[in-house]
């Protein structure tokens, strides 16, 4: 019998497990510890709120009153230092200790910092150097985008893409370095990755395929040494957008089983079956296989819903393809499924018409789809790949047919 | 005694589609998204999503619900109510009838 409950991490994880308790009729006592003032959602970091246009806020996951109606305690300013399983609670910072049946881990991660010589500032007090994982990590950024700014973005990927956007909307020099020609090409597919990445040079970003391979600190700014034929520059700021480390700290020394993430099987449950672990730090192991772990939006949305289903011992909700969105330059992108499993891809519309979508295909079945301005391409193929719709590829392809007739078969 | 605004033709709207109508027809604040469902009943909500603006007409609509094109926010098509993040608030739900293949809309009625 699970009575109390506490959740560890306010992130779009722990909210909606909270959520997901109390909408499955979960009656105890329910306790939210987040580090911050309130939990706010993160995808604005690097869009709206980066750019000021948004305040924290606005970014809150839930109103105030929220956690009044829905009876959940938030102990904010809060960290968790360790996870006391055979007593039945965890201990917060200040010694406190916070009783529970079942304690959801929900930590998120940090963001990477490869060990580049000179990344940490050496004699000057690297304050140049940037990453961008919370509003605290925004905030600080801020103030260096102003017009005519050298700004370096170091990784191409969602938060890479997303902070070089909003930077060179500002104004700022923005030079974005990637060791790979088309980031991103994985999950949406060559044509429009490479379409993607080539739509930052036409808004005025440097786009370069290189690796820094050191910092040194100059009384005129940031220098970045380059790997290859590019010569050093000197940078006012420096975002680095290269990956987040999942926080298994406190499940490592509790003894749980961690791999590059905190093993949980598929209804999130840790190698102690007292102790969970939704979000972006969860790897799932199914069918003894290590799963990669998902770092996006609704997929810890998803393991919210799915750890408080096996907590009240309801049915799981039934799995979806994976689902992601970004905006940069003005558009908004979607993908679905995984790519990298087609055999085949097909574009509905043409390349760089002002809204176009790639499907990709394997067996006469969509396995995936992103789209550049058309969401509704890839709700459909989502839909076209839960329900395994047979396809044919060349109606696909024509932008005539509506896909909803085409799902319905 | 009112008998609506004819604000569109059934035909105009596809199925689990929606088509939007200018504040400037309904004289509410916000323009009104006509949202026709998968049994081809049509329902009427404030268009822009209580989240960030998009247009609820562009949203996916099937099985009673409306899924925001933007971040997937999906709402009652009934009665508004928001089912999940990152939306927080519910959307507006309007009085819609349609008699004889005609579309009509009573701005501010509850439906």
């Amino acid at each position: 019998m699970t009575d109390r409950v506490v959740i560890v991490g306010g992130g779009i994880a722990g909210v909606s497990t909270a959520a997901a308790l109390r909408a499955g009729g979960f009656d105890g006592d329910l306790t939210l510890v987040d580090a911050d003032e309130f939990p706010y959602d993160r995808p604005p970091l690097s869009k709206e709120f980066l750019a000021g246009a948004k305040g924290v806020e606005q970014l809150a996951l839930q109103p105030q009153q929220w956690y009044d109606d829905q009876r959940v305690r938030l102990i904010n300013r809060a960290v968790v230092t360790a996870l006391r399983p055979g007593d039945g609670a965890v201990e917060l910072m200040d010694g406190r200790l916070v009783h529970a049946d079942r304690v959801v881990l929900a930590t998120g991660g940090s963001a990477a910092r490869p060990p580049i010589p000179g990344i940490d500032g050496g004699d000057g007090d690297g304050d140049r150097v940037h990453v961008l994982r919370t509003a605290d990590d925004a905030d600080r950024l801020r103030p260096s985008l102003v017009p005519g700014a050298r700004v370096l973005v170091v990784g191409a990927g969602l938060i890479g893409a997303e902070v070089a956007s909003t930077a060179v909307r500002l104004g700022c020099e923005v030079v974005l370095v990637d060791p790979v020609a088309t980031p991103l090409a994985a999950a949406l597919g060559p044509d429009l990755a490479s379409w993607l990445h080539a739509l930052h040079v036409r808004h005025g970003i440097t786009a370069v395929q290189t690796t820094v391979e050191s910092f040194v600190d100059r009384p005129a700014g940031i220098e970045a040494g380059f790997s290859g034929v590019a010569a050093p520059r000197l940078f006012d700021a420096v975002v680095l957008g290269v990956g987040m480390v999942p926080r298994t700290e406190l499940a490592q020394t509790a003894r749980l089983e961690t791999d590059r993430g905190i093993v949980v099987d598929e209804r999130q449950v840790t190698s102690n079956p007292a102790v969970l672990a939704v979000g972006d730090l969860a790897r799932t192991r199914r069918d003894g296989v290590l799963l990669r772990r998902t770092e996006h939006w609704e997929a810890a949305q998803h393991d919210g819903a799915r750890a408080a289903a096996g907590l009240l011992g309801a049915q799981p909700p039934a799995p979806s393809a994976p689902w992601f969105w970004t905006d940069r330059h003005g558009r908004h992108i979607e993908a679905t499924g995984h790519m990298d499993a087609a055999a085949r891809t097909v574009v509905r519309g043409r390349i760089d018409d002002p809204s176009f979508s790639v499907f990709g295909l394997r067996d006469g079945h969509v396995v995936a789809a992103a789209s550049v301005d058309d969401p509704s391409a890839v709700r459909a193929a989502r839909r076209m790949i839960d329900r395994r719709t047979p396809v044919d590829a060349a109606r696909l392809a024509d932008p005539a047919v509506n896909l909803r007739a085409l799902l319905r078969g | 005694m009112n008998k609506g605004i004819r604000v569109a033709a059934l035909d105009d709207i596809p199925q689990g589609e929606g088509l939007a109508v200018d504040r400037t027809i309904t004289g509410t604040d916000d323009d009104i998204a006509l949202l026709r469902d998968t049994d081809d009943t049509v329902y009427a909500l404030d268009d822009t999503c209580t989240h960030e603006d998009a247009s609820l007409a562009d949203g996916w609509v099937e099985d009673g619900y409306v899924e925001c094109p933007l971040h997937s926010s999906r709402f009652c098509l009934k009665n508004g109510e928001v089912q999940g993040l990152p939306a927080t608030k519910n959307a507006c739900p309007h009085r819609v009838e349609v008699r004889d293949g005609e579309v009509y809309l009573f701005p501010g009625e509850a439906p």
